[in-house]
């Protein structure tokens, strides 16, 4: 059993002069947003951290608790604005699950290839993101790059580039055409040899390897300590995915694997979120082979939506891991308490752990690494 | 796998996971919570979140109820869900998993309800000096300035009486 982290009680000591606090933070361009660190640090050590958060927070909550089932939609798309198409047909998937909506064959691969795109878009962005923060600015103008493609894309079928808000209960709200379907697979023709150019311009660089190579070890152990998921525990070796373990829509119908690695370090984070864009672009490309005609909106879905009386869970795997929606419904328009669980709030909260030891310098490579959305974590 | 042992539980229901996404829902005092906690963690479940909600409307609840989910680790699935009614104050499983403690303060910030034992309880998500609890059902923002801008206009007696302070 891990012991409490000592950082949980962070109160200058008078007598001790040899140690200082450090306030990383809240406007610190490698946080990717409002994040305090209060770091507790002996010359370049640290000692403990204490992290602060909440200075965006927006009572998402609260909102959903004060609006009906379909108005709540928009905000889902805002919680972790990178995921926003995967939080967003996730929340209708839960709906769904509920009411017992059945959804059309087609929706559900327009589903799919749709969250597998943002999936890879949001992977894009840490990427190049991670190597501004590590001092490489190039791999970002590649990254950004290929980035807008998957941004024009969905674009051209949601009308939005972050906030899609392209679920609806009982499917999506507009079709796609053979012109999205060819962009879709020449976008994964193009980025399958992208990924290979990433790995010689990245992965091989010896300077980057340095900077990540046993850096900032996540364990395992984090699972059953703290819950951690998504590819900071992937990168441990432990091949947990919510879309094998508990499969949503259609997934079970897909051949792919669950890419894991060795280390739990920094290095072993890129490589998982690398190998889980090949997979993706194999997901997608399965989809757009096999994606059969009809509609794609439900012929009978209720006019109001009540869900059955009693709690209901849904899962579903973000960008950056476990994506749960638990909420109670009292048989009313309004939901009584809807409790988003998100990863980034799990992997934030382990920081007091995993960055004692470390030096000052790595804690911008290993708070880049965990791939930290704030407003997934203050929601 | 290690066999799940749950002896300070009452009224273990199953559930429909097809329906619910949850297999078991049990009930638990709260001050039995770190030894139910632990009989989760012998058995190798993680802890997938702790929430509290607002019940003091609902007849037969009257209260504030803390749940508890848990999720073992590996296949299959076996997500159970504990519910604690709170009458008092809610006891911390902190000690038992470290990752309740973000979870436990902001149920503490959120809805007032103190948790015994914890180790650092303050707020998580609302400024230190913030007044009020904000998913309390009956919650009224006191700040005179937020009213403005929202349009909404409340008498301050009113405020004042409509603060949830537990």
């Amino acid at each position: 059993m891990t012991p409490l982290a000592p950082s949980m009680q962070l109160v200058p000591d008078e007598q001790d002069s040899e140690t200082y606090y450090l306030n990383m933070g809240p406007q610190h361009p490698s946080t990717h947003g409002v994040l305090r660190l209060r770091l507790h640090l002996e010359g370049e050590r640290i000692l403990g951290v204490e992290p602060v958060i909440g200075y965006g927070h927006r009572a998402h909550e609260k909102m959903a608790e004060n609006r009906d089932y379909l108005q709540f939609l928009p905000n889902t798309s805002r919680i972790d604005y990178l995921s926003g198409m995967i939080y967003n047909l996730g929340y209708c998937q839960a709906i769904e699950k509920a009411m017992q909506i059945e959804v059309p064959e087609r929706a559900e691969y327009i589903r799919i290839i749709c969250g597998e795109m943002n999936r890879i878009s949001s992977h894009l962005l840490w990427f190049g993101t991670y190597l501004l923060d590590l001092g490489g600015f190039t791999p970002f103008l590649y990254a950004f790059d290929d980035r807008e493609k998957i941004l024009d894309i969905l674009d051209s079928v949601t009308g939005s580039r972050l906030t899609y808000s392209y679920g609806r209960f009982g499917g999506v709200c507009m079709d796609v055409d053979d012109t999205f379907l060819r962009a879709v697979a020449d976008f994964c023709d193009y980025f399958a040899k992208r990924i290979e150019e990433y790995h010689k311009l990245v992965t091989h660089n010896v300077i980057f390897r340095h900077r990540t190579k046993g850096v900032g070890v996540m364990g395992a152990d984090l699972e059953l300590d703290y819950a951690v998921t998504g590819p900071c525990l992937r990168a441990a070796g432990v091949a947990r995915d919510v879309r094998k373990d508990e499969p949503y829509g259609i997934y079970e119908r897909f051949d792919f694997d669950v890419v894991t690695a060795e280390g739990g370090d920094c290095l072993a984070r890129h490589m998982v979120r690398m190998g889980e864009m090949e997979q993706s672009l194999k997901i997608i490309g399965q989809a757009v082979r096999n994606i059969p005609d009809g509609p794609v909106m439900a012929a009978k879905v209720p006019k109001r939506i009540r869900p059955p009386e009693g709690e209901h869970y849904f899962a579903c795997e973000s960008g950056r891991g476990h994506f749960g929606m638990y909420f109670r419904s009292d048989g009313t328009d309004v939901p009584v308490r809807m409790k988003l669980r998100t990863p980034s709030f799990v992997h934030v909260s382990t920081m007091p752990v995993v960055l004692p030891g470390t030096m000052l310098a790595d804690t911008v490579a290993i708070l880049g690494s965990i791939d930290i959305v704030i407003p997934e974590i203050d929601r | 796998m290690i066999d799940l042992v749950l002896d300070g539980v009452t009224g273990s229901t199953e559930i429909e996971f097809d329906e619910r996404g949850l297999h078991h829902r049990h009930e638990a005092k709260a001050a039995d919570m770190p030894a139910v906690a632990a009989a989760f963690r012998t058995a190798r479940f993680c802890l997938e979140h702790i929430t509290c909600l607002d019940l003091r409307q609902v007849e037969e609840v009257g209260a504030f109820r803390v749940d508890y989910q848990f999720n073992r680790i590996g296949n299959p699935l076996d997500r159970h869900v504990v519910q604690a009614i709170v009458t008092d104050a809610a006891t911390s499983i902190t000690a038992v998993y470290p990752g309740a403690d973000w979870y436990e303060r902001e149920v503490f910030d959120m809805h007032g309800v103190h948790v015994d034992g914890h180790p650092n309880l303050k707020r998580l998500l609302m400024p230190e000096d913030y007044t009020g609890h904000p998913l309390c059902k009956d919650f009224l923002d006191e700040d005179p300035e937020r009213h403005q801008l929202s349009g909404v206009v409340i008498e301050p007696e009113e405020a004042a009486g409509g603060t949830a302070d537990a």
